[in-house]
């Protein structure tokens, strides 16, 4: 199990305030040094397997090989991780990997 | 439809009216689809929460401030990729012979990810939940929709990259 978000947090915005992007990229890059993230792509029956192959050759720059191995682990395995870094970056992923149709997550990567 | 073909005008196909037809109803439905997702009570919707996926899977706290920051402009991008599929339908549904469609390749991206979505929805109304499924049949000819969609989809992922042999069936 993951930790929660929260706890990692040391900024807090102010009640009644609601935190800016910019705010929240700043709390993000606190602990980015200390806290890698990754996105995770979940297995769905639904996108084709040259599609999301594709999708990871476009949008991560992989080979193809590659891009077939992480598909293909999403398959089998039913999740893959297929970026580590910032969680500025991996949110950035996922909402990409969102806008392509796939199902992806942030998570903590396992330390 | 036979495949699309790159030339040099940009990315062409031949579209019969009809299909022309369901294809810019079932863009429209998506586009309406999209533009209620953002209501409160849009969650309640299996397909919309397959478009629109948590980001968080173990953070109910993190997944709703990444919706709160991230789902309309998700949404928007959504809307318009689906926008750019009807554009280029609303001429060929309303001719009476095949029509030559043209693609720029940006048009062509929206396209791809706009047959997805599609594809996400339907699997959704015929019961496509895990690997297997091959849906139910309590919707003649949704099945044979999805099935034309994932061969459009295929079909233009095979002209991004040409000389690629592409892959069947489905992940």
């Amino acid at each position: 199990m993951f930790s929660r978000l929260r706890d990692t947090r040391s900024v807090t915005p102010p009640a009644g305030t609601s935190s800016s992007v910019a705010e929240r990229l700043d709390e993000q890059t606190l602990h980015a040094s200390q806290v890698p993230w990754s996105t995770v792509i979940w297995n769905d029956p639904v996108n084709l397997m040259s599609y999301v192959s594709w999708v990871f050759r476009r949008h991560f720059g992989m080979t193809r090989e590659d891009a077939e191995r992480a598909m293909l682990a999403v398959h089998h395995d039913g999740r893959a991780t297929v970026a580590e870094g910032n969680r500025e970056a991996m949110e950035r992923h996922v909402e990409a990997m969102h806008e392509y149709g796939l199902w992806a997550t942030v998570e903590k990567a396992p330390r | 439809m036979r495949g699309f073909q790159a030339t040099e005008a940009g990315w062409q196909a031949i579209l019969e009216p009809e299909e022309a037809r369901i294809l810019l109803s079932l863009s429209r439905q998506l586009q309406s689809l999209l533009a209620d997702s953002l209501e409160p009570d849009a969650l309640a919707d299996g397909a919309v929460r397959r478009l629109l996926p948590d980001a968080y899977r173990e953070d109910p706290e993190a997944a709703e401030e990444w919706r709160r920051l991230s789902r309309r402009g998700l949404v928007e991008r959504k809307v318009a990729h689906a926008a750019t599929l009807s554009r280029a339908l609303a001429a060929p549904a309303i001719a009476s012979e095949p029509t030559t469609i043209t693609l720029e390749p940006s048009d062509a991206l929206d396209w791809v990810r706009a047959v997805g979505d599609l594809r996400l929805v339907i699997a959704d109304r015929i019961g496509i939940v895990v690997d297997g499924d091959e849906g139910t049949t309590a919707e003649p000819g949704l099945r044979e929709l999805y099935d034309w969609l994932a061969w459009i989809q295929d079909d233009l992922v095979r002209v991004f990259e040409p000389g690629d042999g592409g892959a069947d069936g489905d992940e």
